[in-house]
C-alpha cells in the first residue's frame, strides 16, 4: 500500500520541525514587515553636488541636498518632512485626475499581482504591483478620504511615517515602471505612475538615487547623460566613422549642429560611446549613407534619453523640450530618433502635452519613399524602425542576408517602445528581411507582455547587481528557452539601456548570447554601392 | 556498484510525496510564496518552475546514484537563482540539507518504511557531497556576479557618473572644463 502522505501539513511543518531553515520564513502581514538597507538591494543617494547645481536650474526643483545614507536609521530628514509629503500629495492629487483615479478604483482583484517582473524574480509581496500601489495608496486613505480619516487602519489607511517613507524608497526603486502590469489590470491602472509619484514626493524631501540625477544633471549641462562635451561627442562619432570605413571601404561623413537640414537625428548617447551600441550606431550612419539622406546630429540635444522621466514631471519636461528647441534652432523639418527605450514613451505619452504640439516642425515626411508618417502627425518624430522598415517595403535599401548568417536572433520587445508606442510589428518585418531565420520567444514574454530587461529607470547601476539578476530572470528565462531549442545566439532589441543591461544579464543567465540593436543587423546586411567590404564574419563587429 | 539499492526502490515509490515535500518547502523561503507553488506555467513562474524541475532531477539523480557530474546542472539551475535573491550564503544551499529531515519524514508515514541504516547513511553521505557541490556552484556564481560588476564598470557600457566621463578626462589633461560647480 502506498503511502498516504499528508504534504500540506509535512509543508507547513517548517517551524515546529527540526529545520536549518532558519529565519527563512515569514510570519507577520506584510504592513509590519520593514524595509531593511543592505548593500547590494539599494542604489547610491544623489551626491549632493548634483542635486544643488539642479536645484538652481530654472523650472525644476530638487531641495534638501545631503549627505546620507540608505543603511543609516537616521536618513537626516527636513524637520517638517511629513508636511512637506502630505502637501506634495494633496498638490499632485488635484493636478493630476489620474492619481486619484488609480487611488480610488484598484478592487484588489490581484489581477496585476504576479505580472511584475520583480516580484517574480523576489517573491517579495510589495513587489506585487497592487501592493506597491498601496503603499502610497494606505497614505492616500489614510489622510485624504473620510473612512480612513475616521477608521484609519481599519479601512487600510496607514500614518505616513519614516518607516513608510523607507519602504517607498525601497519599493519605487525596485519597479522599472515598465507598464507590465496595467495590461493585466480590468481598469487599466498604471502602476508605472504610482511609481514615479512616489519618486517625485521622495525627491521633495531630497530623496533620490545617483544613477538618476547624475545623467539628469549631464544632460542639462552638456545635452547627454555621459556629460560628453560637444568636441567629445563629435570625436566619437567621428572614430566610428573610421571604423565603417576600415569595415566596408565606405567614408561616412555625417554633419554637426548644420542648419537647414531635412532632419534632426537624436538617439542615446551610449550608442555613440559603448559597446555594443556604437555598432548600432555604425548601422545608422551606414544606412543614412546608403540613402543619401539630408540628416545632421546635434551636439546639444546629444541625448535621445530622458531620465527626467524616472525623475520628476518637471525635468523631464525641461530634458524633452531642449530636443525640441535644438530642431527650431537648426529649422529642419522634422525629428527622426534611434533606438531608445523611454525616449519614446516621453514623446508619445507626454511630449504632446508638456511641450507640443511641435508647430514649427513638419509632419515627417520620409524623403525617400513619400510616406507620410501620420502617427507623428503631432510630435513630428519617427523611429528609426518605422523609418526603416517604410525603406524596406518600398524597395529602397539592398539587402543581402547572408551577411548576417553568423546571428540567430530572438527580439526583445523593449517596454517602452512596445507598450508606450505599439511598436510591435516593425522591428519583426526588419528582421524578417536581413536575417535568414529568427525565432520568437513565448507568447506570454513578448509584445504587450514582453518582460523587462529588469535595470529600467536608471536601475542599471552596478552596485544593485543582484537586485538586477532577479528582476531579469523572467526575460532571461525566456531566451534561454529559444536558446536551447533554436540555437538562438543574439538577443536583438531597439532601446539603448537594453543594449547595456541585457548584455549582462545574458553573462549571467544565458552565457553564449549577444545582445544587438536592430540597427546594427540592418548595418551588417546592407548592401551599398562602392564598397569593398572585407570578410566580416562578424559583421560590423568583426575585428579588422 | 549500488550503495543504496533496497533504499532507492523505496524512494522511488515515495518519489511523488518526497519532492512535494521537498519542493513545497524550498519555496515556501520566499515571502509570498502560493504563487511559486501553485503556477505551473514555466515562463509566467520562472522561480517556482526552475526549483521544482532542478530539485525533481536532482532527487532523481540521487535515487539512482548518479555520477557527481551530473548533479552540477540542475544544482546550478537552483543556486543560480538563490545566489542573487536575499539569501545568506547558508540559507542559499540548505534545501538540499534539508534532502535528508524530507526523506525521513516520509518514509516514516504510515505504513513506515525501514530502511537498512547502512544504506541511510551512504543517502547522507551523498546528500551532503550535493550540498558542498551546490556550495562551489554558489560562489562561482558570485563571483561571476562581481566580474560582471567589474565588467561593466570598464566597459563604459553604462558611464553616466563622474568617474568615468571621458569628457572629464579630457578636462583633467587641459585643466578646463565645464563642472557643475561653474
Ligand atoms: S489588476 Fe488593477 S484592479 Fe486588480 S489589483 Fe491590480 S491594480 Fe487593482
Ligand atoms: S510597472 Fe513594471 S516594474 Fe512597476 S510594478 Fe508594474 S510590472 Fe512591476
Amino acid at each position: 500500500m502506498a503511502a498516504v502522505v499528508k504534504v500540506d501539513k509535512l509543508a507547513q511543518s517548517v517551524v515546529k520541525g527540526p529545520s536549518l531553515m532558519t529565519g527563512g520564513y515569514p510570519t507577520k502581514p506584510w504592513m509590519e514587515v520593514p524595509a531593511v538597507f543592505k548593500p547590494g538591494n539599494y542604489a547610491y543617494p544623489t551626491k549632493p553636488e548634483k542635486l544643488e547645481y539642479l536645484n538652481r536650474q530654472q523650472g525644476v526643483s530638487f531641495p534638501n541636498a545631503r549627505e546620507w545614507n540608505p543603511e543609516d536609521d537616521d536618513w537626516k530628514l527636513p524637520e517638517n518632512w511629513k508636511e512637506i509629503i502630505l502637501q506634495g500629495l494633496k498638490d499632485r492629487l488635484d493636478r493630476f485626475r489620474s492619481l486619484k483615479i488609480f487611488m480610488d478604483c484598484c478592487v484588489r482583484c490581484g489581477a496585476c499581482a504576479d505580472k511584475c517582473h520583480f516580484f517574480l524574480g523576489t517573491g517579495d509581496p510589495k513587489n506585487m504591483p497592487v501592493l506597491r500601489a498601496e503603499l502610497l495608496r494606505s497614505v492616500y486613505r489614510n489622510d485624504f478620504t473620510l473612512a480612513g480619516k475616521i477608521l484609519g487602519k481599519l479601512a487600510g489607511g496607514r500614518e505616513m511615517t519614516v518607516g513608510v517613507l523607507k519602504e517607498w524608497f525601497m519599493y519605487a526603486y525596485q519597479c522599472t515602471e515598465c507598464r507590465r502590469c496595467s495590461v493585466f489590470c480590468p481598469y487599466g491602472i498604471d502602476t508605472a505612475e504610482i511609481t514615479m509619484m512616489l519618486r517625485e514626493l521622495l525627491h521633495m524631501v531630497g530623496i533620490g538615487i545617483n544613477w538618476a540625477m547624475e545623467p539628469v544633471s549631464n544632460s542639462n549641462r552638456t545635452g547627454n547623460h555621459m556629460g560628453l562635451t560637444p568636441q567629445a561627442f563629435k570625436g566619437n562619432v567621428e572614430f566610428l566613422c573610421d571604423d565603417i570605413e576600415n569595415l566596408t571601404g565606405i567614408r561616412v561623413n555625417p554633419t554637426f549642429n548644420r542648419k537647414g537640414a531635412e532632419i534632426l537625428f537624436i538617439t542615446p548617447s551610449a550608442d555613440v560611446f559603448a559597446e555594443p551600441g556604437i555598432f548600432t550606431c555604425m548601422g545608422y550612419l551606414l544606412l543614412f549613407e546608403a540613402i543619401g539622406l539630408d540628416y545632421t546630429w546635434s551636439t546639444y540635444a546629444s541625448e535621445g534619453g530622458n531620465f527626467g522621466l524616472f525623475t520628476s514631471n518637471e525635468m523631464m519636461k525641461k530634458l524633452n523640450g531642449k530636443m525640441y528647441a535644438e530642431a527650431k534652432r537648426l529649422g529642419v523639418k522634422w525629428i527622426l530618433g534611434g533606438e531608445c527605450g523611454h525616449m519614446w514613451r516621453v514623446v508619445h505619452q507626454y511630449m504632446d502635452t508638456m511641450n507640443g504640439p511641435a508647430d514649427f516642425l513638419e509632419v515627417p515626411k520620409s524623403p525617400l519613399t513619400g510616406t507620410v508618417f501620420e502617427n507623428a502627425k503631432s510630435t513630428k518624430m519617427v523611429h528609426i524602425s518605422e523609418f526603416t522598415a517604410d525603406l524596406i517595403k518600398n524597395g529602397k535599401i539592398k539587402l543581402d542576408k547572408t551577411r548576417n548568417s553568423h546571428v540567430i536572433p530572438t527580439f526583445h520587445d523593449s517596454c517602452n517602445p512596445a507598450r508606450a508606442m505599439g511598436l510591435l510589428d516593425e522591428p519583426r518585418y526588419i528582421l524578417d528581411n536581413v536575417v535568414e531565420k529568427w525565432y520568437e520567444m513565448p507568447e506570454n514574454t513578448i509584445r504587450e507582455k514582453t518582460f523587462c530587461c529588469g535595470s529600467g529607470t536608471a536601475l542599471n547601476t552596478d552596485e544593485i547587481m543582484e537586485l538586477r539578476m532577479r528582476s531579469g530572470l523572467p526575460r532571461a528565462n525566456a531566451v534561454k528557452y529559444v536558446h536551447e531549442k533554436h540555437g538562438v545566439n543574439t538577443l536583438g532589441c531597439v532601446c539603448a539601456i537594453d543594449r547595456a543591461t541585457l548584455t549582462t544579464l545574458m553573462d549571467y543567465w544565458v552565457p553564449g548570447v549577444q545582445v544587438a540593436g536592430l540597427s546594427e543587423l540592418v548595418g551588417n546586411a546592407l548592401v551599398i554601392d562602392g564598397e569593398q567590404r572585407q570578410d566580416l564574419t562578424e559583421g560590423l563587429r568583426t575585428l579588422v | 556498484m549500488a550503495l543504496y539499492a533496497e533504499l532507492a526502490r523505496m524512494l522511488a515509490d515515495r518519489q511523488k510525496q518526497i519532492l512535494a515535500v521537498w519542493i513545497a518547502r524550498t519555496l515556501q523561503s520566499y515571502n509570498s510564496s502560493d504563487f511559486f507553488i501553485n503556477s505551473q506555467d514555466r515562463f509566467a513562474n520562472p522561480v517556482g518552475m526552475l526549483v521544482r524541475d532542478g530539485l525533481t532531477r536532482v532527487f532523481e539523480l540521487l535515487r539512482t546514484e548518479a555520477e557527481a557530474e551530473a548533479f552540477v546542472q540542475p544544482l546550478d539551475q537552483v543556486i543560480r537563482i538563490r545566489a542573487v535573491q536575499e539569501f545568506a550564503a547558508s540559507q542559499a544551499v540548505v534545501p538540499f540539507l534539508e534532502l535528508k529531515w524530507v526523506v525521513r519524514e516520509v518514509l516514516n508515514e504510515d505504513p513506515p518504511a525501514n530502511p537498512p541504516t547502512g544504506e541511510l547513511h551512504h543517502f547522507d553521505c551523498a546528500v551532503d557531497r550535493v550540498a558542498l557541490t551546490a556550495f562551489d556552484l554558489y560562489c562561482q556564481c558570485r563571483e561571476q556576479l562581481y566580474r560582471t560588476r567589474i565588467r561593466e564598470v570598464k566597459s563604459g557600457r553604462a558611464r553616466f557618473t563622474d568617474s568615468g566621463c571621458p569628457s572629464r578626462l579630457a578636462d583633467a589633461g587641459t585643466g578646463g572644463g565645464a563642472s557643475e560647480k561653474s
